[in-house]
């Protein structure tokens, strides 16, 4: 049993779905975006960086480039140091990002998702990209006890409608 | 049943799409016709292992192949049928 949940959404990202080019590697891609000295994009599926600039590993050569509170000028930033190197979108407005937070965030996304939650299969860092009541989602694993799940924009009522009724019963 | 994603991990088989038999290769243009027949519609029915290609469409959308023995459903592997580099693991 956990020790509560709650749900927010989280808005204003800033939003770059990239792939990456044949033959090149994630290194290459940390680099040219400037995430810290030596962190690579990552080639598993989790996540690296911080508010400013974070990338969520969504496939092999995949990943979301994601910033909170961007400039006006972050995506196309983002997609002009790519330039070459890999194949860049700003999809801020494509996703709505749910914030699921407390001792029951865990529990709650488990009876939706069909990957193994627990520690240490998931843990703070970790990302996947599945399917909860027939909608895409991407959940990234935040800290011990928070998650950022985001969806379709045009599911996110639909998700919604799944979270607090499946809430209801925890 | 599940299938190991190389880049996933273990996921439930609703995430995939079957296509079908991985080995057929593609004959050349200037083929026989009867070789491009076979390509496009002749199949064996296995019993046993099968190398197959599945697409994980509801996770990170890449086409793998997938070996299953088809009398059991175990699958002894699975791998990306394009690597994105030589040198990766997955």
């Amino acid at each position: 049993m956990g020790d509560g949940l709650e749900i927010s959404e989280v808005t204003g990202l800033g939003l770059v779905a990239v792939m990456a080019r044949k033959g090149v590697g994630a290194e290459a891609i940390g680099q040219r975006l400037g995430l810290a000295p030596g962190l690579a994009a990552p080639a598993t599926p989790h996540w690296v960086g911080d508010g400013a600039l974070a990338l969520i590993g969504t496939g092999p050569g995949s990943w979301l480039a994601r910033s909170e509170a961007p400039t006006a000028e972050w995506a196309e930033t983002v997609i002009e140091r790519l330039a070459g190197l890999a194949s860049a979108t700003d999809v801020s407005a494509s996703y709505r990002v749910f914030r699921l937070s407390g001792g029951d965030a865990a529990r709650l996304l488990q009876r939706g998702a069909f990957v193994d939650l627990a520690t240490p299969a998931f843990a703070p860092g970790s990302v996947a990209v599945t399917v909860i009541a027939h909608i895409g989602v991407i959940i990234r694993q935040i800290d011990e006890t928070s998650f950022d799940v985001s969806v379709f924009r045009s599911l996110g009522e639909s998700f919604h409608h799944w979270l607090t009724t499946a809430a209801a019963t925890l | 049943m599940r299938i190991p994603c190389p880049y996933c991990g273990s996921r439930d088989i609703g995430e995939f799409v079957y296509r079908g038999d991985a080995s057929p290769v593609r004959p050349a243009a200037d083929g026989a016709e009867a070789a491009m027949f076979a390509y496009v519609y002749l199949r064996d029915n296995p019993m046993g292992r099968h190398e197959e290609h599945w697409y994980h469409t509801q996770g990170c959308r890449n086409w793998l192949v997938v070996t299953r023995d088809t009398l059991t459903h175990e699958i002894p592997s699975a791998r990306l049928a394009a690597p994105l580099n030589a040198g990766d693991a997955v």
